[in-house]
């Protein structure tokens, strides 16, 4: 009788199992809560070139913009949770914009299950500018408090936060403008409308020459750009940038949380990926869904710290 | 010239039949308002990924434009612009088309966006590095200008009217600001509702704002939606004799449009009233401008069209897309492998020298594929009757709503800013000061918020304001703009005093009658308390987010402050007989099915509430009472149609519709 029933439940645990890897048997749906253009966009779009390789089916990708990203993150749990709509998710807006004020969703309602790379922030300057290292433009901003002017994209974002962090860091004040997204701000630094910009690293390859990296915030050098010193290597202890992961909603089951993460890593680890990936500035992570919680507890206790800073919460 | 080479390889019949097909279906698209340029293309990319990286960048490359040239039909044919970018093409197109010269500004918007995206792929092809420093050279200060002169044309838009004009623009204003504000990250003035968060979005407003008073009167009276047309068809021969002797117009709009595109967040709209804005100022009877002017729909056509090849230089040479479809091009072409950037036109050559060689063929094709789908269309809204036209254009404003972002609260408010915006007409506040407002209001308050962070952080402010040198071409044109109505106005006054006044033809505005209005002074009270809610609103915003919100807030409250005094002091009006308006009791009736469509739908489903939406409308919108037999043809009709759609949506574009109790 055991051994019977044994076998049936290994056959059903089989079966389950079976079920799992029959995912996806359809186009999946994946939405970014932003418009065209952005760093969510782009690897997105990476992903999905490759998307069909790894899972055996399309994937395709829908924009839904609007608020930052939170008209879209607002609505993920009133989604289906079969584990075919997923949507593209970001840090710090997903920890910065609760806190800022009622957005429509909490940190804890989203279901991120795989973040799979970060893009740090690094400062820009144009290629004729007169400051060619970090120093040099703390120095000035040191001697002239207030002068220095950094685009970034958006308020309260990862570039604001890189900003308000560098100020108390090196103890100097400089002004941050925040521009409509990336392709603004890099816009008014390209014209030289402000001293610098603090932006994703992602703008010094797209931009190339035309701009020069004075220091980035990663944890080491970037492949790169192997020339452009870290923060760290400079004194500052400045790590960070935007993540961005998919997530599901919340009625998504246990199963399926595990297998959508499944699907990002094996891209993650496809070659022409990683490739297209580094060579565009992007540093990719493996932050599958068994690691979850740990990392978005650790990331929502540095924004908090942050949020305070930026003077969001008091 | 290697240049030239590369035309052979975009002559291929495969890259052709991608012109062709991808012309024809955007201008499909561009024709329906709501589904956009944008939506077509993104659903298009991974086709392309398989494909040679040329001629997937042709076929999106000519949906892209066919979608801002077909944006025309709508705004000429119904008065709603089916993209943005063919807001001002309404001004002129409709009263042509409502007076039976509908099929002239077809042809006429035809040939003014061939010829515009011929200029605009010209740029493109021999100039986009040095045209892409014009977008370096414009910093927060010029879009902050060039907001402002997009602002001006309100007073050439609201002549004999400029106050309530002014009321209109910072209600405008003040919808672009509510929801999550890009400078400060205030979350202002959502009420604490979700479906605010985004704000208000232009599509599904400027679909409201135009489209549903058309429907409301399009049921109040028997009268047919258009006049018919003497001759019938496109008048193709009288219109390229007109668009030729009015080459100045197109050449000049063509670069403004170029030069407009360029600029990254500026966009076709933009583009389209400022030259809408120049031709009417250089025109030597400006005052039919907005009475079915056919200067007017050149202007905005052919800078419309212009800004796709203008779109592309800082898209190409900078790596910043201009508008959302040139950022999903880009997003294509980086997935191909190909490095944007100042470097792409040497080292990737063959792909971007094919794609552009392409654009052109697919603008050129836009010519014979725009007079037939135009001919077809023309002949449609001519001949449909209104029981069957009602319904259908009332399908389309909330599928249109609906569909920018798979989203019912777009359609529920896109229906109650249309039945606010027929009311507010009817008083004399018209649509499209509020339309400009919001277009405009976000990028002059970026402009204004980083060119003053700036100016302050540097201890330059006037200067940061009023002595770039573009601020201050922008700033004198945007003067010239606003003072020559003025000065026009005054001329004509001192001309009809020498001679007889002549009768004015073909007047859409009435004039207003110089009496007091009680009504008006009703909405300009409403609007003063609006202005002090807007403004103690913004005193728990940062520093950044509440500078804006106060202006307007005050503006508001003033200019409606200003229409009182100015009411108070006219003559009293003679009580006039009250007339009962024999529409009323049908306009009444389609608000109430349209806002119960909408509000429904998310419960029911989106099939079956328009069902039952349609046959309502067709009933409301009957004059005939045609014997059983046509009504179950009508009926069938309308299943198709709504079916149809609805496949379209779903299987098509792959939208989430929404499916309630039943589907």
């Amino acid at each position: 009788m055991r051994t019977i029933l044994t076998t049936a439940f290994a056959a059903l645990v089989a079966a389950s199992g079976a079920l799992a890897e029959g995912f996806p048997d359809k186009a999946m749906t994946y939405i970014i809560p932003f418009n065209a253009g952005g760093e969510s966009d782009v690897s997105a779009r990476y992903q999905q070139s490759e998307w069909e390789a790894v899972t055996g089916q399309q994937v395709v990708i829908q924009y839904q913009p609007g608020a930052g990203g939170a008209q879209a993150w607002s609505q993920l749990n009133s989604l289906p949770g079969d584990g075919y709509t997923v949507m593209g998710i970001n840090m710090p807006h997903t920890v910065l914009q609760p806190l800022a004020g009622s957005v429509g969703y909490k940190t804890e309602d989203l279901t991120p299950v795989h973040y799979f790379h970060y893009t740090p922030n690094a400062i820009f300057v144009t290629k004729d500018s007169e400051y060619q290292t970090l120093a040099d433009l703390l120095d000035y901003a040191k001697a002239n408090p207030g002068m220095v002017t950094f685009a970034g994209s958006g308020s309260n974002s990862a570039n604001n936060l890189a900003a308000v962090q560098l100020n108390a860091a090196a103890d100097v004040i400089t002004t941050y403008v925040p521009f409509s997204g990336t392709g603004p701000s890099i816009t008014a630094i390209l014209g030289g409308q402000t001293t610098a910009g603090f932006n994703y690293a992602t703008s010094g390859v797209a931009q190339g020459d035309a701009l020069r990296m004075l220091a980035v915030a990663a944890e080491e050098r970037m492949p790169a750009f192997p020339d452009v010193p870290t923060f760290k290597e400079l004194g500052f202890d400045i790590v960070g940038g935007a993540y961005r992961g998919v997530a599901v909603p919340a009625s998504a089951s246990e199963e399926t949380r595990q297998a959508v993460s499944d699907i990002v890593s094996k891209i993650n680890a496809q070659p022409g990926f990683v490739e297209k990936m580094e060579s565009g500035g992007f540093v990719l992570t493996d932050i599958g869904y068994d690691k979850m919680d740990a990392f978005v507890a650790e990331r929502v206790e540095e924004y908090t710290a942050g949020a305070k800073a930026l003077g969001i919460i008091k | 010239m290697d240049i030239l080479g590369y035309l052979l390889d975009a002559m291929t019949p495969f890259n052709l039949m991608l012109a062709l097909v991808g012309v024809i279906l955007g201008t499909i698209i561009g024709a329906l308002p709501g589904l956009s340029a944008t939506m077509a293309v993104a659903v298009l990319v991974p086709f392309t990924f398989t494909m040679d990286p040329a001629g997937g960048l042709i076929a999106l490359g000519a949906i892209y434009t066919g979608a801002i040239y077909g944006g025309a039909y709508a705004a000429i044919l119904v008065n709603t612009p089916g993209t943005p970018s063919a807001i001002a093409t309404t001004f002129d197109g409709f009263p042509m088309a409502k007076r039976g010269d509908g099929g002239l500004a077809i042809s006429l918007a035809t040939l003014a966006s061939v010829a515009g995206g011929i200029v605009g792929a010209l740029a493109l092809l021999m100039l986009a590095p040095p045209l892409a420093r014009v977008a370096l050279a414009f910093g927060p200060t010029e879009y902050f200008w060039l907001a402002m002169f997009g602002l001006t044309l309100i007073a050439a838009l609201s002549v004999g009217n400029t106050v309530k004009g002014l009321i209109g623009a910072c209600i405008g204003l003040f919808l672009s600001m509510v929801g999550v504000a890009v400078v400060g990250g205030d979350v202002r003035y959502t009420m604490d509702m979700q479906r605010f968060l985004a704000g208000v979005d232009l599509t599904s407003a400027i679909i409201g704002l135009y489209c549903v008073p058309v429907i409301l009167d399009l049921v109040a009276s028997p009268d047919p939606h258009l006049s018919p047309s003497a001759t019938g068809g496109l008048r193709v021969m009288e219109g390229a004799r007109h668009a030729l002797s009015r080459w100045g117009n197109l050449l000049r709009s063509s670069v403004i449009g170029t030069v407009i595109g360029i600029l990254p967040g500026a966009g076709g709209s933009i583009a389209g009233l400022v030259s809408y804005s120049e031709a009417r100022r250089t025109a030597k009877r400006p005052e039919t401008f907005g009475k079915g002017n056919p200067d007017g729909v050149i202007a905005t056509e052919a800078a419309n069209n212009a800004t796709v090849g203008g779109g592309f230089i800082p898209t190409l040479v900078l790596g910043i897309p201009g508008t959302p479809p040139d950022a999903i091009i880009m997003g294509a072409l980086l997935v191909q492998g190909i490095k944007i950037g100042p470097t792409l036109f040497t080292t990737d050559g063959n792909v971007v020298y094919t794609f552009i060689w392409g654009l052109l063929i697919a603008t050129l094709l836009m010519l014979p594929v725009g007079l037939l789908i135009g001919r077809y269309a023309y002949g449609f809204i001519i001949k449909v009757p209104k029981t069957l036209l009602a319904p259908t254009v009332a399908l389309l404003t909330i599928i249109g709503a609906f569909a920018i972002h798979s989203n019912v609260a777009d359609a529920q408010l896109m229906v109650g800013l249309g039945v606010i915006a027929w009311v507010l007409n009817r008083y004399g506040f018209q649509p499209s000061p509020i339309v400009l407002g919001l277009v405009l209001g976000s990028i002059a308050e970026q402009g204004f918020v980083q060119t003053y962070l700036i100016g302050n952080a540097t201890g330059r402010l006037p200067e940061m304001f009023f002595s770039r040198p573009i601020s201050i071409g922008i700033i004198i044109a945007a003067l010239v703009t606003l003072l020559f109505p003025i000065w026009a106005d005054w001329k004509a006054k001192r001309r009809a005093q020498m001679s007889e006044p002549v009768a004015d033809e073909g007047t859409t505005i009435a004039p207003e009658i110089k009496t007091r209005d009680l009504p008006s002074i009703g909405f300009a009270v409403a609007f003063i308390a609006l202005g002090a809610v807007i403004w103690t609103g913004a005193s728990g915003m940062s520093m950044l987010g509440s500078v804006f919100p106060k202006t307007i807030g005050a503006a508001l409250a003033v200019f409606s402050g200003l229409l009182v005094i100015q009411h108070l002091r006219r003559p009293a009006a003679e009580p006039k007989p009250r007339q009962r308006d024999a529409g009323a009791i049908r306009r009444i009736a389609l608000g109430a099915v349209m806002l119960a469509w909408v509000f429904v739908m998310p419960l029911v489903g989106f099939l079956v509430t328009s069902f039952a939406a349609f046959a309502a409308i067709m009933l409301i919108a009957d004059y005939d009472r045609p014997p059983l037999r046509r009504w179950l043809i009508w009926g069938l009709t309308g299943l198709l149609i709504c079916s149809g759609f609805w496949w379209l949506m779903a299987n098509v574009l792959l939208l989430r519709m929404p499916a309630g109790l039943l589907f």
